[in-house]
């Protein structure tokens, strides 16, 4: 019989982050598919908000490991957290939700307990009696379902790929588990975030705005116009809120000397060797036949792209509408209307 | 043009470092696989060791640099006797290499036009209505084509191979680097020969770090001089240090280049139901222009090569190669095979196709050249690779002997070890056969077929007469070109309308003649764009100048053709929208050469050449299927 | 005052990103098509760490650098020439396959067993680099697993920044979500570093250097010595492309207004 764990951690104010609930939502139906039960083990400052807020949700155990030294997310300090919380669950099977905080530490926990991990799986299934975990090779270019005979198994879950599981907050009994923080040469100094006016990272935007390198490029008139360029897509952010993507030509023009969009970084970047932000919406401005060739488009619901050239591979078959169109034209006019 | 002095990317000399070698070479391709595989094996003959005079106590320091970031990269498919190959690994296993198998069926298929766009001679017309009034009885007839009964023995490949340049160079390749005799470094271009006093003592690399123009910006290096005995010239037919050297140190008596072609070709997953068997060779002319030469060549797991060959004496201003690539492609008797493929790689080449009327001096003091930019290419037999290779292994076994008898790189040793060798074999003999084979088809296509056939039943003894003219005296202007099927005034219109847009004129011209739109269905037949990304994974690394680069802007702002703009296979060159000087993108060139040998306007310091030159400069195709 | 650093540099070679990929089912499990007829490139997120590697190496002297890869030897051969220009370093080969569906605890396995075996590195002036995830695997799971085998358990990973300060502790950014950083202060090496972009350009090609660093490559790469690495007990239930072809509607000579209400109506959906 396999023993799940689901693995959440607080955020700074001691909440969960939506992730966490679709990560218990996993464990659940993979408990109810394997006919087994599951526990819950919260790693963090104080996790008595987090354990009420999962309470509802069947779990056999809820294990804390908490105190000042969980309160920041550091290696040392969390691995040997989630390796005593594992421990003590008898995991053989760990779901955890793969935030930048659990996907720092749970490949070196899984080789402390000598299992094997699958990061950012995107559905975990049940076939002939045997869990049954889907993820993506080579970035997300060769998707695969895959099972394994090896315990534990650590699977760390994308966040946005699975439902979340909508629990109304009860009151939860935890069993606290004693963790020697072990000794750690590292100091967590603090959060260092853009200028609040180049926030143009938004992983909860409805919308993902993709610019490909074509804003910066010569236009209809024989000149760049990348001011412009610039003040189109600032304003369309400020507007609708949405999250700015780029292609990996535009984020790398910074290397060429050639005077680029100042906001726009390889944080931006978005596809093979960029982020694979997901998004319910994305628009992509690809610009006169510079086609942002992103990968990171697939894991976009709707999709939508402007561009010149109708024949373009990239959006031919990828995206749900292609509006062939001048996107300095149309981006204007769609900022007017949405004034 | 071609002046030394003006080669300098730069002239700060301070941070500029200088290494010394026995041997350096431009360019790894065939030939240069020829040269290192055959001197690699000379040099680990441990009964008579040889050292470095660069480094005592070394074995001899010999580096070859290759422009493109790997080797393999941007090369082509051929089908090929492979007789110097073969002589050189007599156990050679096709099987070794992905893509290669030997040939089994070749067919000649003479293309009718199922559209009615294409420019045909009267003669030509009337043979077209001729076999389709006999169809019915004519055997060889079938979707448009026309069979040839018989192949020409000059043009047979029987008991040869059908394969991948590029898998072939990479096999070559590891080879050599396994060896560890040698050391090839990809993604590092030749920016030219260092000469004194008409001797070459080495090469200097291209500068990095520098702007479009050159100039010196963030985290700039000078290209490193490298310092070498002797300086072993490969780098094909547009390569900028051999052009160099045509330029400075002059051409024989009676020759020049000015004979070319635009090969481009497709690497394509066959459809389930192609019966094609491995090794087949079809080859076709006549469709989708007279001029227009095709092949297809049937590698193992249902995947082909093809492609075609728009030659330079095809005088259309607008010729576009990627544009009929894809009406060719849709002939009937092509289709049937192709319909449902998928495109895998993409590539163009530049064919030296003087053959050996474009022989440069093939070895001076302190160099030698080899390969096609050597005039190696013969344009009879419709094969290079094998004669590239053999020049290639011609001169290394030259090289040993030299090296063994401690004498000197001077061009009278050179040319006893390797000149003398090379005149002896049998690539300088069909060579000679093929030297004026083409003249014909400056007359036009007939009597260019009729040229070539003369030349091969004859062993080159009886040709048709012609003397090839240089680009700016052969190219008519659009009007020209179109008369009788688009008047002055509709070009004028199409020229404004484009010239608006800054778009080439070639599709709204091509579609004004007749031919139809291309249906786009995203595998196969995919815009120019797509075949650039998803073919030829066309990129350039950072930090270099424009390779293409236009010496007279003031000639090119008034160009009424801009051939550079219609030939560019990469769409790497682009009419500036309102007019003017064309633009250009590096990281879009396919390192064709086609703009370098299509411009229509004379250099005003030197005829021979025209104004827009083709440098040295990275990146390029990002495939080593073609 | 600082201690020359060793700096290990775990990084193979993947497809180049711009060649399209197709699995096929081999005997031993998935693999791509032509696989040894793709072009390979140093994976890009451990290029950065190299690149990164090589850029404190020059500001700590005496300090140097190792690159540990893992892959088929011809195959790194050919990489090797176009990164060794880029500044020296100490190639420590290992034979094996590259490819994305190896077990990254294997790979990890026989990272450590050869950086173990590096003769002179001093660990505790070691720093683990590599990329945050390879662009095979895209798993983020080697590195870590390496640390954990070697004992390092000051670890970063999403790494865009690690200084050396006066002091001789770093200061490390790693990427969190929203387009933050997390800062960090480690005391001194031994850490690993799972790098994202980092902020350097890729450094221009130095023929010299080159020639230098191949004249230890080529031995390194002739001793390579075969790891024991495999798929490890996976059963593969499916191994696809995404199939989404989507239905593209094309809307192309209308007018922009009409467009433009298109796509406003569509956001505030």
């Amino acid at each position: 019989m396999e023993k799940i764990l689901c693995l959440l951690h607080t955020e700074s104010d001691g909440s969960l982050h939506k992730s966490a609930f679709e990560a218990v939502g996993a464990a659940k139906d993979l408990a109810a598919g394997l006919s087994s039960q599951f526990a819950i083990g919260i790693v963090g400052e104080s996790v008595a908000n987090a354990a009420n807020a999962v309470a509802g949700a069947g779990a056999e155990k809820i294990y804390a490991a908490q105190g000042a030294d969980f309160a920041q997310p550091k290696y040392a300090t969390d691995a040997a957290a989630c390796e005593a919380l594992a421990k003590a669950a008898g995991a053989t099977i760990v779901l955890a939700p793969a935030t930048s905080r659990f996907s720092r530490v749970l490949a070196g926990v899984t080789a402390r307990l000598g299992g094997r991990i699958e990061t950012n799986a995107t559905a975990i299934a049940v076939t002939n009696g045997k869990p049954a975990v889907s993820r993506w090779y080579y970035r997300q270019r060769i998707e695969t379902t895959l099972s394994r005979p090896q315990r534990p198994w650590v699977i760390t879950l994308s966040p946005g790929s699975l439902p979340e599981l909508q629990l109304a907050p009860a009151s939860a009994s935890v069993e606290n588990v004693a963790v020697a923080a072990p000794a750690s040469r590292t100091q967590v100094t603090g959060i260092q975030s853009p200028p609040a006016d180049a926030q143009t990272i938004r992983p909860d935007a409805q919308l993902l705005f993709v610019a490909g390198a074509g804003w910066t490029k010569q236009q209809a008139d024989g000149a760049s116009h990348i001011d412009e360029a610039e003040k189109i897509i600032l304003q369309f952010l400020h507007q609708t809120g949405a999250s700015l993507g780029s292609s990996k030509s535009l984020a790398d023009m910074s290397g060429e000397g050639q005077k680029i969009l100042p906001f726009m970084s390889h944080l931006n970047q978005i596809g093979q060797t960029g982020a694979s932000p997901r998004h319910p919406k994305g628009l992509a401005t690809c610009c006169h036949g510079e086609e942002p060739h992103v990968v990171g488009w697939r894991f976009i619901s709707e999709r939508r792209a402007v561009n010149t050239n109708p024949g373009c591979g990239w959006a031919q078959g990828k995206t749900d509408v292609l509006y062939v169109a001048d996107a300095f034209e149309l981006m204007r006019k769609v900022e007017e209307m949405l004034g | 043009m071609h002046m030394n002095d003006q080669l300098d990317q730069t002239a700060d000399d301070s941070l500029r470092q200088s290494m010394d070698v026995d041997i350096a070479c431009v360019g790894f391709g065939p030939a240069m696989g020829g040269f290192l595989t055959t001197l690699a094996r000379g040099m680990s003959d441990e009964s008579a060791p040889l050292e470095s005079r660069a480094m005592p106590g070394m074995p001899p320091q010999v580096i070859c640099y290759e422009r493109a970031d790997d080797i393999g990269f941007g090369v082509s498919g051929v089908v090929t006797k492979a007789r110097g190959i073969r002589a050189t690994f007599p156990d050679f296993d096709p099987a070794q290499i992905p893509l290669t198998a030997p040939v089994k069926k070749e067919k000649v298929l003479y293309l009718l036009d199922p559209i009615g766009a294409s420019r045909r001679p009267a003669l030509m017309k009337m043979a077209d209505a001729a076999i389709k009034t006999f169809k019915a009885i004519l055997p060889y007839y079938e979707d448009y084509a026309f069979r040839l009964p018989y192949i020409p023995p000059f043009l047979e490949k029987h008991g040869g191979y059908v394969m991948s340049i590029g898998q072939f160079n990479q096999w070559v390749g590891a080879q050599l680097m396994g060896s560890g005799m040698v050391q090839i470094w990809p993604g590092t271009p030749v920016n030219k020969a260092l000469t004194e006093d008409g001797k070459v003592v080495g090469i200097r690399l291209a500068d990095q770090g520098v702007d479009k123009q050159g100039k010196p910006d963030a985290c700039f290096m000078p290209g490193m001089d490298i310092k070498a005995a002797l300086t072993v010239i490969g780098d094909g037919p547009v390569g900028p240090v051999g052009r160099q050297l045509n330029s400075e140190l002059g051409m024989p008596e009676g020759h020049h280049q000015r004979e070319w072609a635009v090969g481009m070709k497709m690497v394509v997953d066959l459809p389930e139901s192609c019966t094609l068997e491995p090794g087949t060779v079809i080859h076709t002319f006549g469709y989708p222009e007279p001029e227009i030469f095709g092949f297809m060549y049937i590698y193992p797991d249902r995947v082909a090569s093809l492609g075609i060959f728009v030659p330079s004496w095809f005088d259309n201003p607008v010729r576009t190669t990627y544009r009929y690539l894809q009406h060719w492609m849709q002939h009937p008797a092509l289709w049937k095979h192709l319909n449902g493929g998928r495109l895998r790689s993409w590539g163009a080449k530049t064919l030296q196709e003087a053959g050996r009327r474009g022989e440069p001096l093939l070895a001076g003091d302190g160099y030698a050249r080899i390969g096609e930019g050597s005039g190696s290419t013969n344009v009879l037999t419709g094969s290079g690779v094998d004669e590239a290779w053999t020049t290639g292994v011609q001169l290394a076994e030259g090289v040993l002997e030299i090296l063994k008898a401690g004498k000197p790189f001077t061009r009278e040793n050179l040319e006893a070890a390797y000149v003398a060798r090379r005149r002896a074999s049998w690539v300088d003999e069909e060579s000679k056969v093929a030297e004026r084979a083409r003249d014909g088809f400056g007359s036009g296509f007939i009597q260019g077929m009729i040229g070539m056939a003369l030349a091969g039943f004859t062993g080159g003894r009886i040709a048709w007469p012609g003397n090839p003219l240089r680009p700016h005296e052969r190219i008519p202007s659009i009007e020209e070109y179109y008369r009788g099927r688009i008047s002055p005034q509709e070009i004028e219109a199409i020229r404004a309308d484009c010239k608006a847009r800054g778009a080439a004129l070639h599709d709204a011209l091509m579609e004004k003649a007749g031919w139809p739109a291309i249906q786009l269905d995203g595998q196969l037949l995919v815009s120019h764009q797509d075949a650039l990304l998803m073919g030829g994974k066309v990129q350039a690394p950072a930090g270099y100048a424009d390779h293409v680069a236009f010496t007279h802007p003031e000639i090119c702002a008034k160009c009424a053709e801009q051939t550079c703009v219609e030939v560019c296979s990469a769409q790497a060159i682009t009419a500036r929208a309102g007019g003017g000087v064309p633009e250009f993108d590096r990281e879009k060139c396919v390192h064709c050469g086609g703009c370098l040998w299509n411009c229509t306007k004379a250099n005003p310091q030197d005829p021979e050449h025209a104004v827009l030159d083709f440098r040295a400069g990275a990146g390029g195709l990002h495939s080593a299927e073609n | 005052m600082t201690q020359p650093l060793h700096i290990v540099v775990c990084g193979s070679i993947v497809p180049d990103p711009l060649q399209t990929l197709e699995p096929v089912s081999t005997p031993a499990g998935p693999g791509l098509k032509n696989e040894m007829m793709l072009p390979a490139v140093l994976d890009p997120w451990a290029a950065c760490g190299l690149f990164e590697a090589a850029n404190l190496a020059k500001q700590v002297a005496g300090s140097k650098v190792y690159l540990v890869s893992l892959g088929p030897k011809a195959k790194l051969q050919q990489v090797m020439m176009t990164v060794a220009q880029k500044f020296p370093f100490e190639l420590v080969a290992v034979d094996g396959p590259a490819g994305g569906f190896t077990e990254a605890a294997q790979v990890a396995e026989a990272l450590a067993g050869a950086i173990n075996a590096i003769p002179g590195l001093d660990k505790a002036n070691m720093l683990v680099f590599g990329g945050w995830a390879s662009a095979s695997r895209a798993a983020g799971a080697t590195m870590q697993m390496l640390g954990e085998k070697l004992g390092i358990t000051d670890q970063f990973q999403g790494v865009d920044e690690c200084k050396v300060q006066p002091d001789g502790s770093l200061r490390i950014l790693e990427r969190i979500e929203g387009g933050r950083h997390q800062v960090s202060i480690c005391q001194g090496p031994p850490i690993v570093c799972g790098w994202a972009t980092g902020n350097l350009p890729e450094p221009p090609n130095n023929p010299q250097v080159g020639m230098m660093n191949m004249r230890a490559i080529m031995p390194a790469l002739q001793k390579a010595k075969p790891a024991q690495v495999a798929q490890d007990g996976v059963e593969w239930v499916t191994v696809q492309l995404p199939q989404q072809r989507r239905d593209t509607r094309i809307v192309k000579d209308v007018p922009i207004e009409e467009m433009a209400q298109e796509i406003v109506e569509w956001i505030k959906k």
